[in-house]
């Protein structure tokens, strides 16, 4: 045979097998939804439900002065970090309320409290927070003390003859935060981008050893064994054929969810966050790969690709930075192809950088995919030896 | 050599006639789909009635139901008298039941131990200690299992798991023996062992059983029988009763050329199969002579060789009676031939290939040869190395020692070659279920290297040649089995190799499908001069074979024609004969004292070798008949290759245990 009649039957053998991985994968309905429901609602859910920032906390108040000062420390606690759920004839009911739930906070605000404040008293007033929900409850513990702090200052330096909020001629050291890359802090921007790369990561292992496997289960595998498909040319469209759908699934996601809803910045090239999103999948395929050759049937893969996963979603950096680890798990997660796809994700997302800035994590991540890819394709054909 | 029209099931009259179980117008239903569609049945006490019938025929469904496990949509199950219509009714017949579920050790725990896996099930039933252990010793020492007490049941072999689900099933002797196709997969010698261990308990106990199986061939050992195609009873009663359904007779000849032969005798039968270079078709003609007759006459100059005439088996009547119902065989065109280069030298050539795993020996220097346009059949057990042969020789495992040729293609050095030359069919028939019909041939013409053009030209073969008009678009999980392995084939074919490999492709499959599935391999051997090797442990479709290998333990044992095969062995151990008495049970007993070695229970009749048959049938009628044995006839059978296959191979177990003897002493 030429060489090109050669090369136009290599191309014929990995188009036809992967039409037979696409076609096989569509038909597989449960899959199907739960890989549509992991790039759309999914994301939407995750980017609009997980909140540490404060937002609508109930606030109850007591109010036994009802006076031109307690009315204004009351209208400071506004939306969107506040919500006021009514006034309180009885502090006690105030318990009961909380208990219920229905309200985060009940604010005591004493009698002669506008009285003490003119007259230069100092006086006090009581925060009951419920921190059932903790990083809602401390941060509205937080937010009240600043805001009860503010009002105090401002009310001295009214005392002390200057007027609003001018503070230029009293000396004062002012703590000001400026947020590089996302100044308003819009955390549904980090959440649904750490959200879409866990579904990525899941969806990279496990489609390709599913399929895998499932040929293994059915027996298919022994027919594409004597027929004169080499591994890879079994192997490979099979990893084609699911990286197209989870880039495809990517798209949706990110132009269809993240985009229009959560305005989710591209600061930086599509084309080459696509690019190295295929990379990044092709070399956590080769985990699945891997997977799929130590384990028997669907249950068992599923269960691998969990143990094997979990670690690495939860190491890599996305549900903490990478900094605040011990230096081992640092040096494992080097291993983790996922830990250079979060600074290369954001990185072009938010910061809008390039290769430029990104060419040390592509390098690790292309020689690590080989390596990985390398060892599962080992694996994939001695098991048949 | 015809049975006289004496009662078989006299045995039972002289015992009660106590109704175990009677059905009626049972109806199971699978959301839409009709599994069981109005069986009517009854069981009396002490019998073995056979269920029969292929994958899907609705036989699990009605076991299930009986047993109480399932429910059902109409119609009426009474066990013992009890009507099982709920839970609670099922709770109160249980204790009097066994049920041994389908599937190879399916009720056992893998990682218990022989010994653990009975006492777990003893003591579920609550049988006495006392009790159990007399049982066990019993039921270990008839299986030939005691041996092997403390081995866990995942290493046991697939014969041996049977026997123990068996024993668990029957360990507290329950009144009522449900098994679900028990010798599915088993090997013919394991096969005999369960059917004489199965018929003793029934025999000593009192007990009924109700067993299924996919074997036509094991029709005759029932005492009665219904037969289950797509839901519904064809027939039932006696093997003798449903016999006398289709009268007629099984005209078998050689004859040459064998493809003209087939069409000029196909005019008058529907029912023509060939069995390598013998003809066997089915003549409505009851009297021997006028079937041979019409046979000859149909062939007009071609003149028929060796010709036979014998009454037909359960498997023939049971093809006639789907034939009947189903209007006609399905017809498939062959499509023209399409003229390939010829073909020189061997198909096969496999020449002392040694494979071991580990220090366990799998294959142990096995030599054959398979010419172009020869079908040979690699018989044996699981386990005894069929497959490993196989995989050696397409180059799936590099093998240990030896040589193998495959379509002129040296199997060590040009594996890549061999790969492209061959087609390869295998039990499960390896077809994507999710693809349709088109799908699949699509993908294995592209895998093969095909380009657009040659893809369509083959695909219209395919399906004209495998019959599946119509089915085209169909997803091929949704295929019947029988179309679903003919699709398979043509996937084998898709790139028209010159030699065929089929690893048991026959499992599950209806008789009518698998013998359409035969027509199509002998006309590709036949015209298109294609080399197959074939794996089965269906003994009857052997028959089909030209060449036979038998393997065991790794080695061919026995080598030839199915015909020369069936001579060697009556030429050593004789011509079969078959008994038939009122009191089968003390008959054998008395007849295996007497020395009749190799008797054994067929049905209600005794099976027994004989190289004297005139003077061994009348010593046995003075031992049986000075014991009040009545004998009602003595005929003489053809062998099966079933009982080719059980001789050959305890004869090397024999042999095995002499040079073991030997060595020890």
């Amino acid at each position: 045979m030429r060489v090109s009649d050669r090369l136009t039957v290599w191309c014929r053998r990995i188009a036809v097998m992967t039409r037979k991985e696409l076609l096989q994968l569509f038909r597989d309905i449960p899959l199907m939804a739960f890989l549509i429901y992991s790039f759309t609602l999914s994301v939407y859910v995750t980017g609009n439900g997980i909140q540490t920032q404060l937002k609508n906390a109930g606030l109850l108040v007591s109010d036994a002065d009802r006076s031109v000062s307690s009315r204004e420390l009351i209208s400071r606690f506004h939306s969107p970090y506040f919500r006021f759920d009514g006034e309180l004839t009885h502090p006690n009911e105030g318990f009961v309320r909380l208990d219920r739930g229905g309200s985060m906070m009940v604010l005591d605000i004493p009698t002669r409290f506008h009285e003490a404040l003119v007259s230069g008293e100092s006086t006090a007033v009581q925060l009951f927070v419920d921190t059932t929900n903790s990083p809602q409850g401390l941060s509205a513990a937080g937010y009240a003390a600043r805001i009860v702090g503010q009002f105090s200052q401002e009310l001295i330096m009214t005392r002390n003859g200057q007027t609003g909020s001018s503070s230029t001629t009293v000396p004062m050291i002012l703590s000001d935060h400026r947020v590089w890359f996302n100044q308003d802090q819009n955390e549904t921007w980090f959440e649904s981008i750490s959200h879409l790369l866990r579904m990525i990561t899941i969806f990279a292992v496990l489609l390709p050893a599913a399929a895998l496997v499932r040929e293994k289960e059915r027996g298919t595998v022994e027919q594409l064994l004597v027929s004169p498909l080499t591994p890879a040319q079994i192997m490979l469209p099979k990893v084609v054929a699911m990286t197209l759908v989870i880039l495809g699934a990517t798209a949706v996601a990110l132009f269809g969810v993240m985009l229009p809803v959560f305005s989710v910045p591209i600061r930086g090239s599509v084309a080459l966050l696509f690019l190295l999103t295929a990379l990044f999948i092709v070399a956590t395929a080769g985990i699945g790969v891997f997977a799929s050759t130590v384990t028997k049937n669907q249950a068992q893969v599923g269960m691998m690709t969990l143990l094997v996963v979990a670690p690495m979603l939860l190491l890599s950096g996305i549900f903490t930075p990478l900094e605040t680890m011990p230096v081992w798990v640092r040096y494992l997660m080097a291993l983790s192809p996922l830990r250079y796809f979060i600074e290369i994700a954001t990185g072009i997302l938010l910061k809008g950088i390039g290769l430029e800035m990104l060419w040390s994590q592509a390098l690790s991540m292309l020689a690590l995919g080989v390596s990985l890819f390398g060892f599962g394709m080992w694996r994939f054909r001695r098991q048949f030896q | 050599m015809r049975t006289g029209a004496s009662s078989q099931y006299s045995a039972l009259n002289s015992q009660h006639f106590d109704t175990v179980v009677s059905v009626s117008g049972f109806v199971k239903r699978y959301k839409k789909h009709v599994a069981v569609q109005g069986v009517d049945m009854e069981i009396l006490k002490g019998e073995i009635y056979g269920l029969i019938g292929p994958d899907g025929a609705g036989k699990s469904s009605l076991m299930k139901a009986i047993a109480g496990v399932l429910t059902y949509d109409e119609g009426t199950v009474e066990v013992f008298g009890t009507l099982v219509d709920s839970e609670r009714a099922a709770e109160r017949v249980k204790q009097r039941i066994g049920f041994l579920p389908q599937g190879l050790g399916l009720n056992l725990y893998p990682d218990l131990s022989v010994e653990e896996n009975i006492d777990f099930f003893a003591r579920l039933r609550l049988v006495p200690e006392r009790d159990l252990i007399e049982r066990k010793t019993r039921l270990l020492a008839m299986t030939r299992l005691d041996k092997f007490r403390d081995r866990a049941m995942k290493n046991l072999s697939g014969g041996m798991k049977q026997k123990l689900g068996l024993i668990c099933t029957l360990i507290h002797e329950p009144e009522l023996a449900i098994l679900d196709e028990p010798t599915t997969g088993v090997d013919p010698v394991s096969r005999r062992d369960f059917w004489s261990i199965l018929a003793e308990l029934l025999q000593e106990k009192g007990m009924t059983a109700l067993v299924s199986t996919a074997y036509m061939d094991e029709a005759s050992r029932f005492h009665r029988l219904s037969f289950l195609s797509s839901g519904k009873v064809v027939a039932s009663g006696s093997p003798t009763e449903v016999q006398a359904l289709v009268p007629g007779s099984m005209v078998t000849f050689e004859a040459t050329p064998q493809l003209d032969a087939i069409a000029r005798v196909k005019t008058g039968s529907r029912q023509v199969e060939a069995l390598g270079p013998l003809l066997r078709v089915f003549r409505e003609e009851t009297v021997p002579a006028a079937a041979a007759q019409a046979i000859t006459l149909s062939l007009g100059d071609i003149t028929p060789l060796h010709l036979r005439v014998d009454e037909p088996e359960l498997e023939d009547v049971f093809v006639a009676l789907l034939l009947r119902q189903a209007g006609q065989l399905l017809s498939t065109e062959w499509p023209p031939v399409t003229v390939l280069p010829a073909n020189h030298g061997l198909a096969i050539e496999a020449k002392g290939l040694v494979r071991d795993f580990g220090t366990f020996r799998a294959v142990d220097r096995v030599s054959f040869q398979v010419k172009p346009g020869e079908i040979f059949g690699l018989l044996g057990a699981n386990g005894a190395g069929k497959t490993t042969v196989i995989k050696m020789l397409t180059g799936i495992t590099p093998p240990t020692g030896g040589e193998g040729w495959v379509a002129g293609a040296e199997m060590k050095t040009a594996g890549g070659a061999i790969k492209e030359r061959i087609g390869y069919m295998s039990q499960a028939f390896s077809l994507y279920l999710d693809l349709t019909v088109v799908e699949n041939i699509r993908l294995f013409a592209g895998i093969y290297g095909l380009d657009a053009n040659a893809t369509d030209q083959r695909l219209k073969w395919i399906v004209s040649m495998a019959g599946l008009k119509g089915y085209e678009s169909s997803l091929t999980s949704r295929l019947p089995m029988g179309v679903r392995q003919r699709l398979a084939l043509g996937c084998a074919l898709v790139h028209q190799p010159r030699v065929l490999f089929l690893d048991e492709p026959t499992s599950g499959v209806d008789p009518i499908g698998r013998r359409h599935f035969w027509d199509i391999l002998s006309r590709l051997a036949r015209e298109e001069g294609v080399g197959i090797l074939i794996t089965t442990h269906y003994m009857s479709e052997a028959e089909h074979c030209d060449h036979l290998a038998l393997m065991y333990a790794g080695r061919i044992v026995a080598e030839g024609s199915p015909g020369d095969m069936k001579r060697q062995v009556e030429k050593e151990a004789g011509q079969l004969l078959e008994v038939a008495t009122d009191q089968p049970g003390q008959a054998l007993r008395r007849a295996t004292q007497a020395g009749f070695s190799g008797a054994a229970l067929f049905g209600t009749k005794i099976h027994l070798l004989s190289l004297d048959p005139p003077q061994d049938e009348a010593r046995l009628r003075t031992v049986l008949s000075s014991d009040g044995v009545h004998v009602q006839d003595v005929l003489i059978r053809p062998l099966s290759l079933e009982d080719v296959f059980v001789y050959r191979v305890m004869l090397v177990e024999r042999q095995e245990q002499a040079t073991v003897k030997g060595a020890a002493a």
